[in-house]
Protein backbone atom coordinates (compact mmCIF):
# COMPACT_ATOMS: atom_id res chain seq x y z
CA UNK A 1 0.00 0.00 0.00
CA UNK A 2 2.98 2.49 0.74
CA UNK A 3 3.73 3.37 -3.01
CA UNK A 4 3.26 6.58 -4.88
CA UNK A 5 3.44 6.12 -8.26
CA UNK A 6 4.11 8.87 -11.14
CA UNK A 7 2.00 9.35 -13.89
CA UNK A 8 0.00 11.26 -16.62
CA UNK A 9 -3.32 13.03 -16.55
CA UNK A 10 -4.54 11.86 -19.71
CA UNK A 11 -8.33 13.51 -19.21
CA UNK A 12 -10.34 14.59 -16.72
CA UNK A 13 -13.56 12.74 -16.08
CA UNK A 14 -16.85 15.03 -15.32
CA UNK A 15 -19.14 13.34 -13.13
CA UNK A 16 -21.10 12.94 -9.74
CA UNK A 17 -18.94 12.47 -6.68
CA UNK A 18 -15.60 13.17 -6.43
CA UNK A 19 -13.24 14.58 -9.55
CA UNK A 20 -11.41 11.82 -11.22
CA UNK A 21 -9.10 11.39 -14.10
CA UNK A 22 -7.67 9.02 -16.29
CA UNK A 23 -3.97 8.82 -15.61
CA UNK A 24 -1.32 6.93 -17.73
CA UNK A 25 1.23 4.61 -15.67
CA UNK A 26 3.36 3.52 -18.49
CA UNK A 27 0.73 2.50 -20.50
CA UNK A 28 -1.40 1.53 -17.93
CA UNK A 29 -4.38 3.30 -17.72
CA UNK A 30 -6.26 3.78 -14.04
CA UNK A 31 -9.00 6.03 -12.97
CA UNK A 32 -7.50 8.34 -10.03
CA UNK A 33 -9.25 10.82 -7.91
CA UNK A 34 -7.91 14.10 -8.59
CA UNK A 35 -10.27 16.04 -5.86
CA UNK A 36 -7.22 17.30 -4.02
CA UNK A 37 -5.83 18.96 -7.09
CA UNK A 38 -8.33 21.55 -7.98
CA UNK A 39 -5.18 22.96 -10.31
CA UNK A 40 -4.75 19.90 -12.23
CA UNK A 41 -4.93 19.80 -16.04
CA UNK A 42 -4.39 17.11 -18.77
CA UNK A 43 -0.85 16.60 -19.45
CA UNK A 44 0.05 17.21 -15.84
CA UNK A 45 2.05 14.57 -13.94
CA UNK A 46 0.99 12.97 -10.73
CA UNK A 47 2.04 10.99 -7.94
CA UNK A 48 -0.65 8.88 -6.95
CA UNK A 49 -1.30 7.05 -3.76
CA UNK A 50 -3.99 4.35 -2.80
CA UNK A 51 -6.25 5.98 -6.07
CA UNK A 52 -5.76 9.07 -5.09
CA UNK A 53 -3.44 11.87 -6.86
CA UNK A 54 -1.01 13.79 -4.03
CA UNK A 55 0.02 16.35 -6.03
CA UNK A 56 1.56 17.65 -9.23
CA UNK A 57 5.19 16.74 -10.71
CA UNK A 58 7.59 19.06 -11.67
CA UNK A 59 9.38 18.45 -14.89
CA UNK A 60 12.18 21.20 -14.74
CA UNK A 61 12.39 20.44 -10.96
CA UNK A 62 13.17 16.86 -11.66
CA UNK A 63 15.40 17.55 -14.35
CA UNK A 64 17.44 20.27 -11.94
CA UNK A 65 17.88 16.95 -9.34
CA UNK A 66 18.69 14.94 -12.47
CA UNK A 67 21.52 17.41 -13.38
CA UNK A 68 23.03 17.54 -10.36
CA UNK A 69 23.02 13.68 -9.83
CA UNK A 70 24.72 13.68 -13.37
CA UNK A 71 26.94 16.05 -12.27
CA UNK A 72 28.38 14.18 -9.44
CA UNK A 73 28.52 11.25 -11.74
CA UNK A 74 31.01 13.26 -13.27
CA UNK A 75 33.60 13.02 -10.69
CA UNK A 76 35.72 10.28 -10.53
CA UNK A 77 35.93 7.66 -8.07
CA UNK A 78 38.68 4.82 -7.52
CA UNK A 79 36.42 2.23 -5.13
CA UNK A 80 33.53 2.14 -7.79
CA UNK A 81 36.13 2.72 -10.56
CA UNK A 82 38.08 -0.85 -9.37
CA UNK A 83 34.53 -2.41 -9.50
CA UNK A 84 33.33 -1.28 -12.57
CA UNK A 85 36.35 -2.07 -14.47
CA UNK A 86 37.59 -5.48 -13.17
CA UNK A 87 37.17 -8.53 -14.84
CA UNK A 88 36.51 -12.36 -13.41
CA UNK A 89 39.93 -13.97 -13.23
CA UNK B 1 9.76 12.23 -18.93
CA UNK B 2 8.16 9.43 -16.88
CA UNK B 3 9.68 10.25 -13.65
CA UNK B 4 10.44 6.75 -13.22
CA UNK B 5 13.00 5.21 -15.31
CA UNK B 6 15.57 8.62 -15.54
CA UNK B 7 15.77 7.93 -11.69
CA UNK B 8 16.75 4.45 -12.07
CA UNK B 9 19.85 5.42 -13.72
CA UNK B 10 22.45 3.20 -12.29
CA UNK B 11 25.27 5.86 -13.54
CA UNK B 12 23.55 8.19 -11.26
CA UNK B 13 23.68 6.21 -8.89
CA UNK B 14 27.15 5.27 -8.89
CA UNK B 15 28.12 9.21 -8.72
CA UNK B 16 26.12 9.30 -5.80
CA UNK B 17 27.38 6.63 -4.17
CA UNK B 18 30.89 7.88 -4.79
CA UNK B 19 30.01 11.08 -3.56
CA UNK B 20 28.74 9.59 -0.52
CA UNK B 21 32.13 7.73 0.12
CA UNK B 22 33.90 11.07 -0.70
CA UNK B 23 32.30 13.36 1.64
CA UNK B 24 31.37 10.85 5.12
CA UNK B 25 33.68 11.59 7.86
CA UNK B 26 32.49 10.19 10.95
CA UNK B 27 29.57 7.18 11.76
CA UNK B 28 26.27 8.47 11.06
CA UNK B 29 22.86 6.37 11.74
CA UNK B 30 19.96 7.36 9.72
CA UNK B 31 16.77 6.29 10.19
CA UNK B 32 13.80 5.91 7.03
CA UNK B 33 10.49 6.81 8.32
CA UNK B 34 8.51 5.07 5.96
CA UNK B 35 7.81 1.57 5.18
CA UNK B 36 8.43 1.71 1.77
CA UNK B 37 11.53 3.31 2.25
CA UNK B 38 12.79 -0.03 3.86
CA UNK B 39 10.99 -1.98 1.15
CA UNK B 40 13.34 0.24 -1.10
CA UNK B 41 16.20 0.14 0.49
CA UNK B 42 16.07 -4.03 0.92
CA UNK B 43 14.85 -4.76 -2.44
CA UNK B 44 18.08 -2.66 -4.65
CA UNK B 45 20.41 -3.37 -1.76
CA UNK B 46 21.28 0.41 -0.76
CA UNK B 47 21.97 -0.53 2.65
CA UNK B 48 24.94 -2.70 1.12
CA UNK B 49 26.08 0.11 -1.24
CA UNK B 50 26.46 2.65 1.34
CA UNK B 51 29.82 3.28 3.02
CA UNK B 52 30.20 1.39 7.11
CA UNK B 53 30.50 4.27 8.36
CA UNK B 54 26.11 4.93 7.38
CA UNK B 55 24.31 2.89 9.58
CA UNK B 56 20.56 2.56 8.26
CA UNK B 57 17.46 2.14 10.97
CA UNK B 58 14.28 1.41 10.27
CA UNK B 59 11.63 3.53 11.52
CA UNK B 60 8.00 3.52 12.77
CA UNK B 61 6.44 4.12 9.29
CA UNK B 62 4.97 0.91 8.72
CA UNK B 63 1.38 1.08 8.98
CA UNK B 64 0.69 -2.59 8.67
CA UNK B 65 3.23 -3.10 11.66
CA UNK B 66 1.84 -0.80 14.11
CA UNK B 67 -1.77 -1.88 13.72
CA UNK B 68 -2.74 -3.18 16.87
CA UNK B 69 -3.76 -7.16 17.43
CA UNK B 70 -7.51 -5.74 18.81
CA UNK B 71 -8.14 -4.28 15.76
CA UNK B 72 -6.82 -7.88 13.39
CA UNK B 73 -8.98 -9.50 15.82
CA UNK B 74 -11.72 -7.14 14.57
CA UNK B 75 -11.22 -7.09 11.40
CA UNK B 76 -11.22 -10.96 11.32
CA UNK B 77 -14.47 -11.37 13.38
CA UNK B 78 -16.32 -8.89 11.14
CA UNK B 79 -14.94 -10.38 7.98
CA UNK B 80 -16.59 -13.71 9.11
CA UNK B 81 -20.14 -12.27 9.40
CA UNK B 82 -21.36 -13.68 5.97
CA UNK B 83 -23.34 -10.88 5.15
CA UNK B 84 -19.79 -8.57 4.44
CA UNK B 85 -17.62 -8.37 2.14
CA UNK B 86 -14.20 -7.24 3.66
CA UNK B 87 -12.06 -5.05 1.75
CA UNK B 88 -8.24 -3.99 2.48
CA UNK B 89 -4.93 -3.65 0.95
CA UNK B 90 -3.15 -6.84 0.14
CA UNK B 91 -0.49 -6.37 2.60
CA UNK B 92 -2.93 -6.75 5.76
CA UNK B 93 -3.97 -10.49 4.91
CA UNK B 94 -1.01 -12.20 6.17
CA UNK B 95 -1.07 -9.93 9.61
CA UNK B 96 -1.53 -13.24 12.09
CA UNK B 97 -4.55 -11.81 14.71
CA UNK B 98 -5.30 -14.07 17.70
CA UNK B 99 -7.19 -16.83 16.21
CA UNK B 100 -5.56 -16.74 12.25
CA UNK B 101 -5.25 -13.94 9.61
CA UNK B 102 -7.54 -12.70 6.88
CA UNK B 103 -5.84 -15.03 4.54
CA UNK B 104 -7.77 -18.45 6.60
CA UNK B 105 -10.92 -16.39 6.50
CA UNK B 106 -11.03 -16.62 3.21
CA UNK B 107 -9.99 -20.06 3.14
CA UNK B 108 -12.82 -20.69 5.27
CA UNK B 109 -15.82 -19.56 3.62
CA UNK B 110 -15.24 -15.88 3.80
CA UNK B 111 -15.46 -12.58 1.29
CA UNK B 112 -12.26 -10.98 1.60
CA UNK B 113 -11.43 -8.77 -1.54
CA UNK B 114 -7.65 -7.00 -2.20
CA UNK B 115 -8.45 -3.54 -3.58
CA UNK B 116 -6.12 -1.15 -4.71
CA UNK B 117 -7.80 1.92 -3.26
CA UNK B 118 -10.71 2.67 -0.80
CA UNK B 119 -12.56 4.13 -3.73
CA UNK B 120 -12.74 0.20 -5.15
CA UNK B 121 -14.08 -0.57 -2.28
CA UNK B 122 -17.09 1.55 -2.79
CA UNK B 123 -17.19 0.18 -6.05
CA UNK B 124 -17.53 -2.86 -4.64
CA UNK B 125 -20.73 -1.73 -2.52
CA UNK B 126 -22.15 -0.14 -5.84
CA UNK B 127 -22.17 -3.74 -7.38
CA UNK B 128 -23.36 -5.74 -4.04
CA UNK B 129 -26.03 -3.64 -2.57
CA UNK B 130 -27.38 -6.72 -0.52
CA UNK B 131 -23.65 -7.20 0.77
CA UNK B 132 -22.34 -5.04 3.82
CA UNK B 133 -18.73 -3.80 2.29
CA UNK B 134 -16.23 -2.99 4.85
CA UNK B 135 -12.50 -1.59 4.38
CA UNK B 136 -9.92 -2.21 6.91
CA UNK B 137 -8.68 1.70 6.62
CA UNK B 138 -5.53 1.90 8.54
CA UNK B 139 -2.30 3.63 7.73
CA UNK B 140 -0.73 6.81 8.50
CA UNK B 141 -1.67 10.54 7.19
CA UNK B 142 -1.24 9.17 3.40
CA UNK B 143 -3.80 6.99 3.34
CA UNK B 144 -6.52 9.27 5.87
CA UNK B 145 -7.65 11.37 3.28
CA UNK B 146 -8.16 8.75 0.54
CA UNK B 147 -10.21 7.09 3.42
CA UNK B 148 -12.25 9.72 4.38
CA UNK B 149 -13.31 10.38 0.52
CA UNK B 150 -14.22 7.15 0.10
CA UNK B 151 -16.94 7.89 3.03
CA UNK B 152 -17.77 10.92 1.04
CA UNK B 153 -18.10 9.15 -2.17
CA UNK B 154 -20.26 6.60 -0.36
CA UNK B 155 -22.23 9.26 1.16
CA UNK B 156 -22.50 11.08 -2.27
CA UNK B 157 -23.54 8.12 -4.04
CA UNK B 158 -26.45 6.88 -1.72
CA UNK B 159 -25.22 3.65 -0.39
CA UNK B 160 -26.12 2.22 3.14
CA UNK B 161 -23.75 -0.35 2.67
CA UNK B 162 -20.20 0.89 3.05
CA UNK B 163 -17.99 1.76 6.04
CA UNK B 164 -15.24 1.52 7.01
CA UNK B 165 -12.79 -0.17 9.97
CA UNK B 166 -10.72 3.12 11.06
CA UNK B 167 -7.05 2.18 12.38
CA UNK B 168 -5.21 5.55 11.89
CA UNK B 169 -2.35 6.29 13.77
CA UNK B 170 0.14 9.33 13.12
CA UNK B 171 3.81 9.75 12.38
CA UNK B 172 4.93 13.10 14.00
CA UNK B 173 4.22 12.01 17.80
CA UNK B 174 6.23 8.78 16.89
CA UNK B 175 9.29 10.95 15.89
CA UNK B 176 8.97 13.31 18.35
CA UNK B 177 9.12 10.41 20.88
CA UNK B 178 12.31 8.46 19.13
CA UNK B 179 14.07 12.00 18.74
CA UNK B 180 13.48 13.89 22.04
CA UNK B 181 14.47 10.41 23.99
CA UNK B 182 17.41 10.51 25.99
CA UNK B 183 18.92 7.39 24.59
CA UNK B 184 17.96 8.54 20.89
CA UNK B 185 20.95 7.73 18.70
CA UNK B 186 19.12 9.29 15.11
CA UNK B 187 20.45 12.61 14.47
CA UNK B 188 18.91 12.05 10.84
CA UNK B 189 16.00 10.72 9.66
CA UNK B 190 14.96 10.62 5.44
CA UNK B 191 11.90 12.80 4.78
CA UNK B 192 8.90 10.66 3.27
CA UNK B 193 7.45 12.70 -0.21
CA UNK B 194 4.27 11.54 -0.08
CA UNK B 195 3.97 11.94 3.95
CA UNK B 196 5.15 15.76 3.75
CA UNK B 197 2.63 16.22 0.28
CA UNK B 198 -0.32 15.72 2.60
CA UNK B 199 1.40 16.69 6.11
CA UNK B 200 3.21 19.72 4.91
CA UNK B 201 6.57 20.04 4.97
CA UNK B 202 6.67 21.66 8.26
CA UNK B 203 5.45 19.19 10.10
CA UNK B 204 8.28 17.10 9.40
CA UNK B 205 10.78 20.01 9.81
CA UNK B 206 9.86 21.01 13.59
CA UNK B 207 9.87 16.85 14.43
CA UNK B 208 13.41 16.65 13.19
CA UNK B 209 14.33 20.04 14.62
CA UNK B 210 13.86 17.93 17.90
CA UNK B 211 16.79 15.63 17.32
CA UNK B 212 19.00 15.41 20.11
CA UNK B 213 21.36 18.34 20.76
CA UNK B 214 24.75 18.15 18.80
CA UNK B 215 22.88 16.32 16.20
CA UNK B 216 20.59 18.61 14.78
CA UNK B 217 20.04 18.39 11.49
Amino acid sequence: MCLGVPGQIKEIIVGSGLRMAKVDFGGVIREVCIETLPEARVGDYTIVHAGFALNLLSEEEAKETLDLLDQLAQYEDPVTDDFSESTPA
Amino acid sequence: MQFIDEFRDNRLAQGLLAEIRRTVTRPWVLMEICGGQTHAIMQYGLDQLLPPEIELVHGPGCPVCVTSLELIDKALAIASQPEVIFTSFGDMLRVPGSQGDLFSVRARGGQVKVVYSPLDAVRIAQQNPDKQIVFFAIGFETTAPPNVASVLQAQALGLKNYSILVSHVRVPPAMHAILGSPHNRVPGSRACMRGDGILGISTHCRSISCAHDGYRV
